[in-house]
């Protein structure tokens, strides 16, 4: 490649790619058969996916006693899970709309596995509050519709009726911005296809013409998506952090839940993020559109968001402190030294010393390192979910009432399950649509002057830049 | 239509007398559109349809409808009343004065039925001898009558279940088996019934040869035998609980299960609650004991001897007040007696001293202690002398050898007697019992004796019979029936007049006659004996004058003395108690019982090993042996054993109990009984011993305990045990608050004593008591009143506003609330596993901490149901709005929408909210589902006989659904609609919860706290009232009244 290659900004794309070669890159995967790893892969999530389904008709058929929950601890791992996918789905919105809104160029390479993983992320997690629902047959009361019982109207005091609307605005926003920015690149695949798959693919793509009129409207759409979602980002995980700060429990009552939960959102989906990444750009052979450089950003975000969270937990135990209230007192302490202190250990350890290492500039751009670092802030957040809501509850106000709980095989199984759902929706995904956004990688390519084959074009060959 | 009016018009063209409007409103059809086409024969030309057609459209549907309704649908029959009987309405309850009678054990009750079914059991206020209170037995006799496994017909028993048979051909078949020369023995527990007594002697009348072998499975008979030989009179005194100053009992559990808990609960308590707090007055209570009782629970101090040490602790106090003996008990029991001894004497008139041992000779020093006392004329006398055990152990002994050595011809079994099963040596009595030829059981549910017999002539239920009961001398009571017989039974009296060829054509006849006889002359109010019975069956309790014999006290103390044994030498023993529910295993078929968690070791479904807790002066426990209850359901299985025999039962170190002692519970481990009180627990009877005197001896040396196993699913309700309890730090004199020290720090701020939970103060400290508790209270409402939300006390101030009253000074955790709160709501039963799970359903629990000196600590029951919160958390995060406010400040459910997120009780800082986990009613829409308690095939309460038991005003809830207490909201409604058929307001007693009227010690009170005038609002006025959690402003209509104890702290030196 014939461009100037900055000595302190590393380019976007490595390999020196052109056009067509992005083309051919990032459609391939959707053209070419399975691979075998795929087809395992895909086995074994499909396998978690229907040991799910089963444990969800158990538990809708038996009833929720198929649960270890009891009278004292009335959530577990069903809302651990909810807030732990939800966070997890918090990063491709941020990395579409926020660093869209913030020019920052390196976010193409990432952006659309990202929002990929943000909807089925969302899918695992909204699946929760469903059938967590003694009754969920009657789930269809929580929407306020025009009844004949009064009317009666649903109670808009209660978080849970806010965290419906949220997670519904802020998928469907997701789905729409993510499908917008498939359009082109459908319209890409359909241009290369035959047969059934150019039909398929055509019908996909609504008939994109990449006139010039498309384009106009298409950034347009974009923006105002990015817009709208930039917001949500903020929103959503601040809602589900009501289902929590609005109560009277100790633990649970806290003002600082917004701006933990949402930088706690981020931290873990970047952390999804990278895990996923990973993997994909080893098996894809993406490497030099997901590059180090791209690693070492999503890093430092998880440093920042991961420190931004420690600084949280620390806040939580001094105001508990602080405030010389003996309910607060206990349940923080109680966190950390209680029955369940061995998750506040894998949470502090694994969200808030972990990421320390990112300080260093080599294990950021270790790859063995981030991934698994990415894996342990996963568990580390997850633990952390399982201690606000578990190890609050089961010592709260009363000490009669006190209880402990584990869960049963339903409950793992609902947990694995959506691991099923999250990696079939992903790998079905790989196989349809490009993993990074062809149209909008092709931008922030550097070298367009340099690929001009024209009149007056400068002869080069990849070989004299290497 | 003209319009005649043009002052009213409907729109312009009325205005304008228009005709088409004139037209229309003339027609009453102004447009038919079906009969303006059919009128056109156009239309009906061109019409596809023609009357063929028609015709066999007609006959296709009607052919078809004909086929459809003639495949078979199941009609269910409701037939109304031909005649409407007067007492009958629908939907008003009918409430009949009886009796509950079992054993010794007795209630004056009221049965509540509704549409002929009894439903609810209250208790009797115009009851001299229970004033009102009844048992958690007593409440749970309701759902016995609706076992569907009671017998159904007289069986000849055989192989398997036996054979049904008629009565005709039964009473023919004992005819032939017994005659006049035959010697027959009737085995009864204590027979409370003069008329049944009456019937026996007719009976023995016809078979001159036949003796009645009483005896109880815990016995008193030592007291009747001191008695006798101190005063020759062979019975139970009255105790006087309300004129004792000073009451010491050793082991003598009389609030749970000694003799007569009801009644003792309710003069006790009359002695202890606080009226006035400047000139604040209580007794006392000391108990000795080794393991907590609910009595030891209540106590002001224990002393902590050894079961065999009691004789001698008993000689020792004797000694010190002058009695002219000595005992050798442990130090500091003897330090502490001396104290008492002069705590005794100062209350010289005014004490009483209590014992439960089943040794003759302790108890004639017993009442030699009275007797220094001055308790005789005083706290204890013989006029209305109590007759509710009556059973001398050693008769039943004799039975034995008389079986063995085949001169026995015919044994009946009669009240509720289960001797193959409850006997120290119920063995060899069924080894005896075996060889009699004709044994006859009138038990109406299967239990091991009845097992074993030839012939079950089955009793009716309680609630089926006519009868009558005598607690005490002067006392009577009747026992009506309340529903006609549910199977072909007939009481036991009945079969005994019929087989010994009396006339009688019914027995409420022969009860009738009974009572113009003996109960009629012996009173005056009543000219006419119609008169004296209706009202006696009215009222349900009657009192006849009794006279106040001169007694005086004559028994050989000296020889008494120096027969009683020295304290045993075995490094451990073991205590066997008289489980509060289950009582000795006549209730352990009934699922309420066994579902009600014990007071103290708060355990369910089965009989368990308290041990020891011993506090290290660290944060641990060092219990017993190693042995610990973890708090995560899962708690270790001890095998301990004794002389005769071991067992295994899983351990639950309880505070209080003294080292190197153990204690559980008899009564478990039935074998032959109905399916849901199969498998619960281990029959501890074996392990008792029979001294030589014949009685039974509730305690043995234990030569090892070891762990052998855990027990998984440990079905405890609470498992934390504390509320403050204070020990010394070890290898210090420093004193610390254990649960300050529960997480292995010291100094720890977060402490559990400093929540708003519990308030106790020492009567002698009550006044800087209540200046403290004002004080904490007025800061908690002035950081409520920072609030930003509006405030609706203006609101709540107008029409009604439900509140409760409960004074922890009353309440013994007698739990009698709890099952009548299981009978009025339709609380489900779920079960041991369902129990371990932390699943049970109680809408009312009684929570039990301890607090004080950790090695010997005082003990607060409070009763905890939903508070009703005006400032409810529950309210607001429900997203359907399924639980909401009422205007009469109740906090209301709506099952019907509720969706089940649990998120209410996930917020509600009491935790009193319950889910349906599983379908625990078996209304679920999968029968696949519907829930076994004990893996019957049918699910307790799937029968339309057991849910015959069901209250009719309140929802039976669905899985998947929350419920708690209601404050008896079906209840307010009633009292509501019956002032406003009266035309008044409504008054403070028209409305009464269920746990109101089951308490024995009236802890709790319910009214309208808007009623200046109400019983309520004066206990609100009380300044020893707190409010649970008033700091975090969730605003309860629940209020408590702290705990006072009088505790001696000189007694723990």
């Amino acid at each position: 490649m014939s461009a100037v290659v900055s000595p302190l900004r590393e380019p976007l794309v490595k390999g020196g790619k052109t056009y067509h070669q992005i083309t051919e890159d990032l459609c391939s995967p959707t053209e070419r058969a399975p691979s075998p790893a795929w087809i395992a892969a895909f086995i074994v999530a499909i396998s978690f996916l229907a040991f799910g389904l089963f444990s969800i008709v158990w538990t809708i058929w038996v009833g929720i006693g198929s649960w270890d929950l009891n009278r004292t601890i009335g959530w577990g791992w069903d809302i651990t899970n909810f807030v732990w996918w939800v966070g997890i789905g918090h990063a491709g919105t941020l990395i579409s709309a926020i660093l869209l809104l913030f020019r920052q160029k390196w976010r193409t390479g990432v952006n659309r596995a990202a929002e990929a993983m943000t909807i089925f992320a969302v899918i695992c997690a909204a699946l929760f509050p469903g059938i967590h629902m003694g009754r969920i047959w009657l789930a269809f009361f929580i929407f306020p519709y025009p009844n004949t019982r009064g009317p009666l109207w649903v109670n808009f005091n209660s978080p849970l009726l806010w965290d419906v609307f949220a997670i519904s605005t802020y998928f469907t926003v997701s789905v729409l911005f993510w499908y917008t920015g498939l359009v082109p690149d459908f319209a890409t695949i359909r241009d290369r296809a035959k047969g059934f798959r150019r039909r398929f693919y055509n019908t996909l793509s609504f008939g994109w013409t990449g006139s010039a009129k498309h384009w106009q409207r298409w950034e347009a759409l974009s923006l105002v998506l990015a817009g709208l979602a930039t917001p949500l980002v903020l929103s959503v995980h601040t809602i589900v952090s009501f289902d929590f700060a609005t109560s009277i429990i100790p633990g649970w009552h806290t003002t600082i839940f917004p701006p933990y939960f949402v930088a706690g959102a981020i931290f873990s989906g970047f952390a999804m993020v990278q895990t996923l990444m990973l993997i994909t750009r080893k098996i894809l052979k993406i490497e030099e559109y997901i590059t180090l450089a791209h690693i070492e950003s999503m890093n430092k975000v998880i440093l920042l968001t991961g420190t931004i969270v420690g600084v949280a937990y620390l806040t939580e135990l001094f105001i508990a402190w602080y405030s010389g209230y003996v309910y607060e007192q206990f349940a923080f302490y109680n966190r950390a030294v209680g029955i369940y202190w061995w998750s506040y250990f894998g949470m502090m350890s694994c969200n808030v010393l972990a990421p320390q290492f990112f300080w260093s500039k080599k294990l950021r751009r270790n790859i063995m390192f981030t991934f698994f670092m990415s894996i342990f802030i996963n568990i580390g957040m997850w633990f952390e979910r399982f201690v606000i809501i578990v190890s609050t509850l089961a010592r709260d106000y009363l000490p009669s009432a006190w209880s402990y709980y584990v869960p049963t095989w339903v409950e793992i199984g609902i947990y694995l399950g959506t691991f099923g759902i999250f990696f079939t929706f992903y790998l079905i995904f790989v196989r349809i649509a490009p993993v990074v956004a062809i149209a909008e990688i092709k931008s922030i390519l550097k070298s367009a002057g340099d690929q001009y084959t024209g009149k007056g074009a400068q002869k080069h060959t990849h070989e004299e830049q290497h | 239509m003209k319009n005649q009016n043009n002052d009213v018009w409907v729109g312009i063209l009325d205005k304008t007398n228009d005709p088409q409007l004139e037209e229309m409103a003339s027609k009453e059809f102004y447009e038919l559109p079906v009969v303006d086409a059919l009128s056109d024969e156009k239309f009906v030309e061109q019409s596809s349809t023609n009357r063929r057609d028609f015709l066999k459209y007609l006959g296709f549907g009607l052919g078809a409808a004909t086929l459809a309704a003639s495949c078979e649908i199941p009609v269910k029959k409701a037939i109304p009343y031909v005649v409407k009987p007067d007492e009958i309405v629908p939907g008003v309850a009918t409430y009949y004065a009886s009796s509950f009678v079992k054993g010794g054990d007795y209630c004056s009750v009221l049965v509540k039925t509704r549409e002929g079914r009894p439903i609810k059991i209250e208790g009797n206020p115009t009851s001299k001898v229970t004033k009102g209170g009844t048992s958690a037995r007593a409440q749970a006799v309701v759902l016995d009558l609706y076992n569907t496994e009671r017998f159904k017909s007289p069986i000849v028993m055989g192989e398997e279940k036996g054979t049904a048979t008629t009565w005709d051909d039964l009473d023919k078949t004992i005819a032939s088996k017994i005659n006049p020369a035959s010697t027959i023995r009737i085995v009864t527990n204590t027979i409370l019934s003069p008329t049944t007594k009456k019937a026996i002697a007719d009976f023995t009348a016809k078979y001159p040869n036949t003796q009645v072998v009483t005896y109880d499975p815990i016995s008193s008979a030592a007291i009747l035998l001191a008695n006798e030989a101190s005063f020759g009179d062979k019975v139970i005194p009255d105790y006087h609980f309300d004129k004792a100053q000073f009451v010491m009992s050793f082991g003598a559990d009389f609030l749970g299960t000694w003799i007569s808990p009801v009644e003792y609960s309710t003069d006790w308590v009359k002695t202890r609650k606080i009226k006035d707090v400047h000139h604040a007055k209580m007794s006392r209570l000391v108990v000795a004991e080794s393991g907590m009782s609910l009595t030891g629970s209540n106590a002001d101090n224990r002393i902590l001897i050894k079961p065999s040490e009691q004789g001698q602790a008993i000689l020792y106090l004797c000694g010190k007040l002058g009695g002219g003996t000595s005992g050798k008990v442990n130090d500091k029991a003897a330090a502490a007696l001396d104290a008492i001894a002069k705590e005794l004497q100062a209350a010289q008139g005014k004490a009483l001293v209590v014992s439960n041992s089943n040794d003759k000779n302790v108890q004639i020093v017993v009442n030699k202690i009275n007797e220094l006392l001055g308790s005789y004329g005083n706290t204890i006398t013989f006029g209305n002398a109590s007759l509710q055990r009556q059973g001398v152990d050693s008769e039943v002994q004799t039975l034995i050898g008389e079986m063995n050595s085949g001169s026995i011809d015919a044994v009946f079994v009669m009240g509720g007697a289960n001797p193959a099963y409850d006997l120290p040596n119920s063995d060899k009595f069924k080894e005896a019992f075996a060889k009699v030829t004709t044994k006859v059981s009138f038990a109406g549910v299967i239990d091991e004796t009845t097992a074993m017999c030839n012939y079950v002539a089955p009793n009716n239920h309680l609630l089926e019979s006519w009868g009558d009961a005598q607690p005490k001398r002067g006392e009577y009571s009747l026992i009506q029936p309340t529903i006609n017989l549910l199977y072909d039974t007939r009481e036991s009296e009945m079969s005994l007049l019929k087989w010994a060829g009396s006339g009688v054509k019914s027995y409420y006849d022969y009860l009738k006659q009974n009572w113009e006889a003996t109960l009629f002359p012996s009173q005056s109010n009543y000219a006419t004996f119609q008169a004296f019975w209706d009202n006696a069956l009215h009222d349900g309790a009657i009192s006849v004058p009794v006279s106040e014999g001169e007694l005086a006290f004559g028994a050989d103390v000296a020889t008494a003395a120096g027969s009683i044994k020295s304290a045993s030498s075995a490094e451990v023993e073991i205590d066997f108690c008289e489980s509060v529910n289950i009582g000795n295993g006549q209730y352990a078929d009934n699922p309420w019982l066994q579902e009600m968690p014990d007071p103290v070791m708060r355990t369910v479904w089965g009989n368990y090993l308290a041990i020891n807790i011993a506090f290290d002066g660290d944060n641990n426990y060092a219990t017993f042996k190693g042995m610990n209850q973890d708090s995560k359901g899962h708690t270790d299985i001890a095998k301990f054993a004794t002389a005769k025999g071991d067992a295994t039962l899983p351990v639950v170190p309880v505070f209080g109990q003294m080292p190197n002692t153990v204690q559980a519970g008899l009564g478990y481990g039935r074998e032959a009984i109905t399916s849901t009180g199969q498998n619960t627990g281990v029959n501890l009877y074996p392990m008792l011993s029979i001294n030589s005197d014949g009685l039974t001896q509730y305690w043995a040396e234990v030569s090892s305990v070891e762990k052998a196993g855990v027990e998984d699913e440990f079905a405890c309700v609470q498992y934390h045990h504390t509320m403050g309890v204070t020990g010394t730090l070890e290898g210090s004199e420093e004193v610390i608050n254990v649960d300050e020290r529960i997480l292995g720090h010291k100094g720890y701020q977060g402490s559990l004593t400093n929540r708003t939970i519990l308030r106790t103060s020492h009567v002698g400290e009550v006044e800087d008591f209540v200046h403290d508790l004002q004080h904490e209270r007025e800061h908690h409402q002035y950081l409520n009143s920072k609030t930003l939300y509006p405030d609706y006390s203006g609101l709540y101030g107008m029409g009604h506003h439900w509140g409760m009253h409960i004074d922890l000074n009353a309440c013994t955790g007698c739990a009698a609330c709890t099952v009548a709160c299981m009978a009025e709501n339709n609380v489900p039963v779920v079960g041991k596993r369902e129990v371990h799970r932390h699943h049970e359903m109680t809408w009312l629990r009684i929570d039990r901490y301890f607090y004080g000196d950790v090695n010997n600590p005082n003990v607060v029951y409070q009763p905890l149901m939903c508070q009703h919160c005006d400032n409810a958390p529950c309210e607001n995060v429900c997203p359907v709005a399924a639980t909401n406010h009422s205007s009469e400040g109740l906090n209301q459910m709506t099952y019907n929408r509720c969706i089940g997120t649990r998120y209410c009780a996930n917020n509600c800082p009491f935790k009193v909210r319950r889910f349906n986990w599983l379908d625990y009613t078996t209304a679920d829409l999968w029968p696949a589902n519907q829930f076994s308690i004990n893996g019957e095939e049918l699910p307790f309460g799937a029968d339309n006989l057991t849910r015959m038991v069901l209250n009719p005003d309140v929802t039976v809830r669905s899985r998947g659904v929350i419920e708690k207490c209601s404050f008896c909201v079906q209840r307010i409604q009633e009292g509501k609609l019956l002032a406003k058929r009266e035309g008044r307001k409504l008054k403070d007693n028209d409305v009464k919860t269920a746990c109101q009227t089951a308490c024995p010690t009236g802890a709790i009170v319910f009214g309208d706290a808007n009623n200046k005038s109400g019983e309520l609002h004066k206990a609100l006025e009380s300044p020893l009232n707190y409010i649970l959690l008033e700091e975090i402003n969730v605003r309860s209509s629940v209020t408590y009244s702290a705990k006072v104890h009088n505790r001696n702290t000189e007694l723990d030196a």
